[in-house]
């Protein structure tokens, strides 16, 4: 087996191992099923809580379709807590490999580099992209008992969009735990700038194109209108030139040995 | 195959870790890296294992760079930290796939392994269950796995106790009939115990590369030392012409006479003072000194 192949086995039975294999899909799960209940339940829950005095509003006015309500889970849930949930899962990444002094060793066998972060990467993405998947799954099986079903075509196309921006997330977080030295330092950042990334997104249509949250706004965007977003292909570009950036400053610190130096 | 450090110079920010240290190790060796916390040891060593780069010089294994080199060293680091969660032979078998052998291979050998280093019946326990001797006999297991030409060993002993540190240097005596080792530490008889040639080092310079007979017989001198009584003096006189008689001194009743060769000379002296009936007191050879003390003197620069 090639060291590449050794290094994602070993990730695989160290998520085994500290059981992220079951809490990070359980999470996703839990944020999925939570938008399509909320949006189904909230008129009953208003009307219990506020009664019906003043000005009431009419629930055949906030019928929601599935798409709407899918894309508020990926905007809403998502985007937000499942944002924040990936940026702990993936802290460490690198991190505690640096402070226990496993990266310099294992460096010092015949691997190469790439094969050490395409290990981690490789392996951490599939494993954020099927609980991802399986949340928008969930998510997908309440919408369709509680409100209208989504065409397979949008489901499939926004969720791949969707993963583009998951995609970028990893990579930038990996980088962070690569280069900086404190788990909570790699938390505050990764989470302020993914989450003002997510923020920025509507504001100008330059500013989105380069915006690698964008993606995750064509996601919605599709699941609601049903129509892709015109410049989908250049945020796609720049996406994924941001995520070869992120792992080019990734290879170029652990390369020059940039770790033992703070 | 020989391991040849040219000219290595290590900086950081600005202060020089090590500097411009130069020496070549040959096969079969087993040859201690010794100097005082700070000397620049361990960075010298992360610099061979190809941890660290060099700011200036080349460490070649065989005329090549370490670093195209790495299946044949073999790494202990000073505190080898698996990761816990492994099992001995999960980590041996991690560690063996990174250094290329296959892994039906490494089924065969890794209770072998495990056998020399002591730890059969060992090898289904976390590595977070084990005492640091025991982490680092596995540590040296994972460096011999691969059957590297070189080992290569940050202070091995200097963090164990009592009996952890007979462990691992038995067991270190045992690997060196196979393997060239290059080994750290500031534990002076460690090293007089395993290591034929001593390279000293001090402020990332190299103030020694020497065997240790050669230390020992360059730092004692062939002077011996006979006491006698005030009613002989004459008889120093008679010495200081004797042909195999370098010097002669004088300190109150004592004369320390320095010889051509001690052990050729020392009979023939005693001879002719029985000859003169010089009623000899006290007659010795000066105390060679120990390792130790031949150290600090390097060291500290008395």
């Amino acid at each position: 087996m090639n060291s590449l192949g050794v290094l994602m086995k070993k990730e695989y039975s160290q998520v085994l191992r500290d059981f992220k294999v079951i809490w990070l899909p359980l999470v996703f799960v839990f944020l999925g099923a939570t938008q399509p209940i909320m949006t189904y339940y909230l008129p009953v829950i208003l009307e219990v809580l506020g009664g019906t005095q003043g000005i009431s509003i009419d629930p055949t006015m906030i019928e929601q379709t599935g798409g709407q309500v899918l894309a508020a889970t990926l905007g809403s849930q998502f985007d937000q807590l499942g944002i924040m949930i990936i940026v702990i899962a993936m802290m460490g990444l690198i991190q505690s490999d640096k402070s226990s002094g496993m990266l310099a060793f294992i460096l010092t066998r015949p691997v190469t580099v790439s094969s050490y972060i395409g290990g981690k990467l490789v392996f951490n993405y599939l494993l954020v992209s099927v609980s991802v998947g399986i949340g928008y799954f969930i998510s997908l099986l309440y919408i369709h008992f509680l409100f209208t079903s989504v065409e397979l075509s949008q489901l499939i196309g926004a969720l791949l969009c969707y993963l583009v921006w998951v995609l970028f997330s990893v990579s930038f977080i990996t980088m962070l735990s690569a280069v900086l030295n404190s788990q909570a330092l790699i938390a505050i950042v990764g989470i302020i700038t993914l989450l003002i990334c997510r923020m920025l997104v509507g504001l100008h249509p330059m500013l989105d194109a380069v915006n690698p949250a964008g993606m995750s706004q064509h996601a919605m965007n599709l699941l609601i209108s049903g129509s892709i977003g015109a410049n989908l292909s250049i945020n796609l570009l720049v996406t994924i030139i941001w995520v070869l950036l992120t792992v080019i400053i990734t290879h170029y610190w652990i390369l020059q040995k940039k770790f033992h130096e703070s | 195959m020989k391991l040849e450090i040219k000219n290595v110079t290590k900086k950081f920010k600005e202060k020089k870790a090590v500097s411009q240290f130069s020496m070549v190790l040959e096969i079969g060796q087993c040859v201690g890296l010794i100097g005082p916390n700070g000397a620049g040891k361990s960075t010298l060593i992360k610099i061979i294992a190809d941890i660290l780069h060099t700011d200036e010089g080349e460490v070649l294994l065989e005329g090549k760079n370490i670093s195209k080199m790495k299946r044949e060293i073999g790494y202990l680091p000073q505190y080898p930290n698996f990761y816990e969660w492994m099992t001995a032979k999960e980590t041996l078998l991690f560690m063996g796939q990174l250094s290329g052998i296959s892994k039906k291979e490494l089924i065969k050998e890794i209770p072998i392994m495990l056998a020399k280093v002591g730890l059969s019946g060992e090898e289904n326990e976390k590595v977070r269950t084990f005492s640091g001797g025991m982490k680092q006999r596995l540590g040296i297991a994972q460096a011999l796995l691969h059957k590297p030409a070189f080992i290569v060993m940050d202070e091995p002993v200097s963090a164990l106790d009592p009996i952890g540190r007979r462990e691992v240097l038995n067991l270190i005596q045992e690997i060196k009939k196979e393997t060239t080792i290059l080994l750290s530490t500031h534990i002076l008889s460690d090293a007089e115990e395993i290591c034929e040639r001593f390279v000293i080092i001090k402020n990332g310079l190299k103030i020694e590369d020497t065997t240790m007979i050669d230390l020992i017989s360059r730092n004692s001198k062939p002077v011996v030392c006979v006491e006698i009584t005030p009613n002989d003096k004459f008889w120093i006189d008679i010495v200081k012409v004797l042909p195999y008689v370098k010097s002669a001194e004088t300190i109150g009743n004592k004369v320390k006479i320095t010889l051509d060769d001690i052990a050729e000379h020392k009979n023939k002296l005693i001879q002719n003072a029985l000859e003169n009936n010089v009623d000899i007191i006290r007659f010795e050879m000066d105390n060679n000194e120990t390792l130790e003390e031949i150290f600090l003197k390097l060291v500290v620069g008395a």
